[in-house]
């Protein structure tokens, strides 16, 4: 009882180390946003949105992506062939800027992102390959920023912060929304900075040539972003992360809570595909290694103390057990509710970065809603884990409706993206 | 469409230098700092163990806390006798981890000298927190090394911080977390444990709450202009709570959170200290309590409570000093609040707050003045300063000679070596004494529940119930001043001492004790 309270402690306050690693000191703050770009454009982009079943979104996406000020871009929407109203809006935007839109149409029986992605690299000219999802309200300013960030840290991957905003939603969103506003605030760039990083889904950008040696992405893992992050990192690409909430992507949390859980579910079990498939074994550091399984194996960790903890806690209460092997069981409580004191500064500063009101029923949210989230997390990873057993490995897409496309304004986190 | 149409324009430019990332000010490392704060907090050191054992005189407080130390040392729960939370336990616990290295060293010492020398690790880490937020409040390497040599050499500290006190704990590590509060890399783990190290302070003593507002002060301002203050707050919210709540909720796994029937309670206790306890009247109000005591601080070094309490009124206006200044005013406003009880050793916690603000403005002082700017103003410097040295030194002189060599508690040693050599069977009879001979009768061999703290034959029923025959199931009690302090407040012990005979006796008649048989045939 003893050890299995102390290990779960020490679980969840590295955890909690590395959530809060962007906001140590001011400096490192500080070092985690793009550096103000010098306004030169020298690398060319090759822009990959896939799109399916999204026609409702796809052409304002598309629109957003075309009043980009960098002057080297192309942008190639992929479409399956089975799936003929999104392939119709994207010929139809296309059609508005001849040469700067590419449609590809994915032929594969079996559809997914990875799959996709493979079939557009091959007409891919930039130097430099980005993907966005089509729902994705990605910011004019974006590709400068990214264009300098390859210049001055002499990168081979660029991934860009990524935001959902509809934190008003509904309880789980908000929770998501700061899920999001922690990982790629704080917590990517710790990877970054450790070598071994699971990329995010978009808003990434890979020099083409590093892409191409790597074979593109893996078509048959549910997560390729995370697993493409972890080839890269295992070969030694250089990672840059950068975030800054003026030029951040913008995403909408999943419609409902059943999508909510089957988009977990598919990361989860993504993660633990990536950790079975074993590439991150040769990373060259042994503390490199130690990050990438315990960060492949988080969701479960996290699934399991979740559920242990308050049981643990339960009988210390009930089962009259001696007082001090009771006050032990409430230690690993003590990094769980520091990391919800961070998460409520957390929603008043991710307020104030996006110029969203927080009001006192977000935080009573963020406080009652702690342990339903964790448990609907606890949820997707057990089920994560039975699907993958099973031999389940389809892919269950998520919905969108565009919540987030509102187009409120931001306010300026730095002086640098205004 | 093929990929052909698609013009793209690609403008080609010279690659541009890499561009170095932003690096953090290096932190300053100066091996002279290490090597002042070493060599003076020895000799500070030196100052305070010698002749500790036979100055000043044991005190019942001693003995209680560290007899409670020695039940958590022995898994005999926090406290020798029932624990009714009448202050949190982390400081007897850091106590007990301690206090059984001397007592192993030092076997012949009694217990309560032998506890006094693990001591010397708490007041010397304190000596070198002193130090540490000096310089992190700017205070120049004299200035710091002043508020070490001030907190550390005043006759009133070497007696205070002498003694087994609870308050030399929480004063600690209180120190500690604003030490950290003022981190020079604003570091929000350091923010964090500020707040752990306030919460294990208060645990250690709970009136040391009262100095928090400094820590938060101190934060404010280190934390000022930067991206990551609400965060710093969050940090220290999260360590100060979750740290602190542990007390509560022992209290609450024991089902001792609320008061009830036939238990005591966390909260009874509170009700208790807050409204039921007596003041000792008012310091102005010459024959109260709190006068006799302050008098008695004043009578140990006037300095360091007089030029405190200036420096603090001054220190409040300058920025960089405040954090200390508001310790200091609020620990001298209650100390002086009209009708409030003051505990015998509550100077302990204000002594290094007014070390810091003396020396920080005299610090202040000397910036003023520039002395570098003219030979007067080195002059004048110079005549202040030998002014200061003739009124302080020959006062300090004078009381740490007697710290050094008188031996007050002679009668103890002797009290303690008698009932261990030549009172015969003690395995069986029964004992009364005060706090400070009881774990030297528990060591002599005397059962410990036979061996009864004179306070809680009054007060205690469960105690009250080991002596079936009230008076007379007692063999003996050892007569000292702390027992006989308040006579006829406790109708056991009276009876006691009158149906007794002394059958040895130590010590000069105002500090004598007795070795008393009961009469038990008496009527």
């Amino acid at each position: 009882m003893i050890v299995v309270s102390l290990v779960l402690a020490g679980f969840a306050a590295v955890t909690l180390w590395w959530t809060m690693h962007a906001w140590r000191t001011p400096e490192t703050l500080a070092s985690t946003r793009f550096a103000a770009p010098d306004g030169e454009h020298r690398l060319t982009f090759s822009l990959l949105v896939p799109a399916r079943h999204e026609q409702a979104v796809l052409e304002h996406t598309v629109q957003r992506l075309l009043e980009s000020t960098h002057e080297g871009f192309e942008i190639i929407v992929i479409v399956g062939h089975d799936d003929p109203e999104t392939a119709e809006v994207a010929h139809r935007v296309a059609a508005t800027a001849p040469g700067r839109i590419l449609v590809v149409t994915d032929t594969n029986e079996q559809k997914n992102k990875p799959r996709a992605l493979n079939t557009a690299l091959p007409y891919c000219r930039g130097d430099v390959v980005g993907v966005f999802d089509a729902e994705d309200q990605v910011h004019p300013q974006l590709l400068e920023h990214v264009d300098h960030a390859f210049r001055s840290t002499d990168a081979d991957v660029v991934q860009g912060g990524v935001q959902l905003i509809n934190f008003h939603s509904s309880w789980y969103s908000l929770h998501n929304c700061l899920e999001y506003f922690f990982w790629f605030r704080s917590r990517l760039h710790l990877h970054a900075r450790k070598g071994f990083i699971p990329l995010g889904g978009n808003t990434v950008f890979v020099r083409t040539d590093v892409l191409r040696a790597a074979n593109g992405w893996d078509g048959t893992c549910l997560a390729e972003d995370c697993d493409l992050g972890v080839r890269l990192s295992s070969r030694g690409a250089k990672v840059v992360v950068a975030y800054d909430s003026a030029i951040v992507t913008k995403e909408e949390t999943p419609g409902t809570l059943t999508s909510l859980l089957k988009q977990r579910t598919r990361w989860n079990q993504g993660f633990l595909q990536v950790y079975r498939k074993g590439e991150w074994r040769r990373l060259p550091e042994f503390g490199q290694r130690m990050l990438a399984r315990y960060t492949l194996t988080q969701p479960f960790l996290q699934a399991f103390s979740g559920i242990v903890i308050p049981i643990g806690i339960a009988i210390a209460i009930w089962a009259q057990l001696p007082v001090f092997v009771a006050l032990i069981t409430f230690v690993p409580v003590i990094p769980m509710a520091a990391n919800l004191v961070f998460q409520t500064v957390g929603l008043r500063d991710f307020g104030l970065q996006y110029g969203l009101r927080t009001r006192w029923h977000h935080y009573a949210r963020l406080i009652l809603g702690a342990f339903p989230y964790a448990l609907v997390l606890a949820v997707a990873a057990l089920r994560a884990v039975w699907r993958e057993y099973t031999g389940k490995r389809n892919w269950e897409l998520t919905a969108h409706t565009g919540a987030h496309l509102t187009d409120q304004p931001v306010k300026a986190e730095s002086g640098v993206a205004a | 469409m093929s990929i052909a149409e698609a013009p793209t324009q690609v403008i080609i430019l010279p690659d541009v230098p890499v561009q170095p990332e932003p690096r953090p000010a290096p932190v300053r490392r100066s091996r002279t700092d290490l090597y002042v704060v070493g060599g003076l907090t020895a000799v500070v050191l030196f100052f305070m163990a010698w002749n500790i054992t036979g100055f000043p005189t044991a005190t019942d407080d001693e003995g209680t806390y560290l007899a409670q130390a020695w039940a958590v040392q022995n898994g005999q729960g926090l406290a020798h006798y029932t624990y009714w939370y009448d202050h949190p336990p982390l400081a007897w616990i850091q106590l007990a981890g301690l206090a059984w290295l001397p007592a192993l060293l030092f076997p012949d010492l009694i217990a309560v000298a032998a506890g006094r020398i693990a001591m010397l690790p708490v007041v010397g880490a304190s000596l070198v927190l002193v130090y540490v937020i000096s310089r992190r409040l700017d205070l120049s390497r004299w200035a710091a090394a002043l508020a070490l040599l001030t907190f550390g050499l005043s006759p009133l500290s070497i007696t205070m911080n002498r003694q087994i006190y609870l308050d030399s704990f929480a004063v600690a590590w209180m120190l500690a977390a604003l030490a950290l509060a003022l981190s020079p890399r604003k570091h929000l783990w350091h923010y964090a444990a500020a707040g752990a190290a306030t919460a294990v302070s208060v645990l250690s003593k709970e009136t040391m709450l009262l100095t928090a507002p400094a820590v938060l002060v101190a934060m404010w301002q280190n934390a000022a202009k930067t991206s990551t203050r609400p965060w710093a707050f969050g940090g220290y919210t999260s360590g100060l709570v979750l740290v602190g709540v542990f007390y509560p909720l022992y209290a609450l796994l024991r089902g001792e959170l609320f008061p009830g029937e036939g238990h005591v309670s966390l909260i009874g206790a509170w009700q208790f200290q807050l409204m039921s306890r007596s003041g000792s009247g008012t310091v102005f109000d010459e024959g109260s309590g709190s006068n006799s005591l302050i008098t008695s601080w004043l009578y140990y070094d006037t300095v360091i409570l007089v030029a405190g309490l200036v420096a603090t009124v001054i220190a409040l206006a300058v920025r960089r000093l405040r954090a200390p200044a508001i310790a200091a005013t609020i620990l001298a406003v209650v100390a002086l609040r009209p009708g409030g009880y003051l505990p015998a050793m509550y100077v302990v916690q204000i002594l290094p707050f007014f070390a810091i603000v003396i020396a920080g403005v005299t610090d202040q002082g000397v910036r003023l003045l520039e002395p570098q700017r003219s030979w007067w103003r080195w002059a004048v410097l110079g005549v202040a300063a030998v002014t200061a040295l003739t009124l302080v030194v020959p006062r300090w002189y004078d009381g740490n000679r007697r710290a050094l060599t008188t031996d007050d508690n002679a009668q103890y040693v002797a009290a303690a070596s008698y009932l261990r050599d030549e009172l015969p069977d003690p395995q069986r009879a029964t004992i009364v004494v005060d706090d400070v001979l009881w774990i030297d009768c528990v060591d002599a061999g005397f059962q410990r529940e036979k061996v009864i703290w004179f306070y809680k034959l009054d007060l205690d029923t469960a105690v009250a119930k080991t002596l079936p025959d009230g008076w007379r199931d007692v063999d003996y009690i050892v007569s000292t001043p702390a027992l006989r302090q308040d006579p006829g407040s406790l109708p056991t012990v009276t009876k006691l001492l009158t149906n007794s005979t002394p059958i040895a006796t130590f010590g000069p008649q105002d500090g004598r004790i007795e070795i008393r048989r009961i009469d038990k045939e008496k009527p």
